[in-house]
């Protein structure tokens, strides 16, 4: 078997029609997670994000790169895309950088006081259910098996539950 | 009183700084993560930085939703299995009778070892390996990155980064199989560096090597 990585690559060429299943999904997505204030601009980011996928697809020639390579490289623009339009916000503003930075030691709360206290692998394995990954890519992204990410994110909960003081019954 | 993973979703969310996105690793990096593309402790890297990160946690929580439509829509990042549901809630009502069972995974987990961390995908262990060819300490003045051939490869994609996943430097297109360090980079690899290549084959897919390390020593 050739080893590509993470099997991201080497699927057939996409048809146009994935680039519009991405868009509504990069939209709802932005929508659900962003600030308000960013969200309402998903329409532009987006389109912004599409139109440099486009761009990088014709750059890179007719070579079929897979529609996992599609999805990859969508997710990857708008995300930029969000970076470059808080930069642009921030200049707006003439806030340096610096002063949006690290909250001190005072500021942290007490969930992430109660995750350090974790074991390393639990503490991986529920922060990433925490951000909304499911147990099979828990699974996936940290070479466990789908049993093992699911005990690891069960009793890293527990443990996170007991700190927090609201212990399992 | 009892917190269920929603709650803890919310609260988590809730506590997160919003911190300056300078220090951000790239985005390809989290997809490279979430591919199971990158070793356990860089994941474990870049899943800690995030838990600090109000801009990055919404990356991963875009992530997430990208990666579960790409699954369901073309069913390419992985071999369609059934995906398994957030079950917590149901499994509350069966504790009393789960403890047992996991007092019992718990003695077991203590009597062996935990499994080698290796990636879920395979990489680098077929015919087409790619190995690093240049020692793993070098001097600081005069470092070089070499690789193994990958037959067909057209080109080469570099990418150096320090321990902590910053990216350093990325060469794209590559011919030869060696990366000659840029001054700016070694300038900045005194607590050491990692890299990795990808081979690029004509047909548009890579073939990605493990990450590797490199110290730099001064003369």
């Amino acid at each position: 078997m050739t080893p590509t990585r993470g099997g991201d690559s080497g699927s057939l060429d996409p048809d146009l029609g994935s680039v519009d299943r991405i868009r509504q999904v990069l939209i709802r997505a932005v929508e659900r997670h962003c600030p308000s204030a960013l969200a309402a601009h998903r329409e532009d980011l987006v389109q912004m994000a599409l139109v440099r996928l486009l761009e990088r697809r014709a750059s890179e020639g007719t070579s079929p790169r897979g529609a996992s390579y599609l999805w990859r490289v969508a997710y990857t623009v708008v995300i930029d895309e969000i970076r470059r339009f808080r930069r642009q916000q921030r200049q707006a503003e003439q806030l340096p950088g610096d002063e949006r930075g690290t909250p001190g030691p005072e500021a942290r709360s007490e969930i992430q006081g109660c995750l350090d206290a974790l074991q390393d692998r639990r503490r991986t394995a529920v922060i990433l259910h925490l951000q909304g990954f499911r147990t099979r890519e828990v699974a996936n992204a940290l070479g466990w098996t789908e049993k093992q990410a699911e005990n690891l994110v069960y009793r890293g909960l527990a443990d996170l539950r007991a700190c927090l003081g609201g212990g399992e019954r | 009183m009892t917190e269920s993973s929603d709650d803890l979703e919310q609260r988590f969310r809730a506590a997160l700084p919003d911190r300056d996105e300078r220090d951000c690793p790239p985005a390809d990096t989290f997809w490279a993560a979430a591919a199971g593309e990158l070793p356990f402790e860089q994941v474990r890297t870049l899943v800690d930085h995030a838990a600090r990160c109000a801009r990055c946690a919404e990356a991963w929580r875009i992530l997430a939703d990208v990666r579960h439509a790409a699954l369901e829509s073309e069913a390419v990042v992985d071999p369609p299995r059934p995906l398994a549901p957030r079950r917590w809630d149901r499994r509350r009502a069966l504790l009393p009778l789960a403890a047992s069972a996991v007092a019992a995974v718990g003695v077991w987990t203590a009597l062996h070892p935990a499994p080698p961390l290796t990636p879920a995908v395979e990489r680098g262990t077929g015919s087409t390996t790619l190995r690093a060819e240049s020692p793993q300490e070098q001097p600081a003045g005069d470092a070089v990155l070499r690789w193994s051939e990958v037959p067909g490869a057209s080109s080469y994609n570099v990418t150096v980064l320090t321990p902590d996943l910053v990216v350093l430097h990325q060469a794209v297109g590559v011919s030869a199989r060696e990366l000659r360090l840029p001054e700016g980079v070694r300038q900045r690899g005194a607590g050491g560096l990692l890299w990795n290549v990808d081979a690029v084959l004509p047909d548009g897919r890579t073939v990605g090597s493990p990450t590797f390390e490199l110290r730099l020593k001064e003369r």
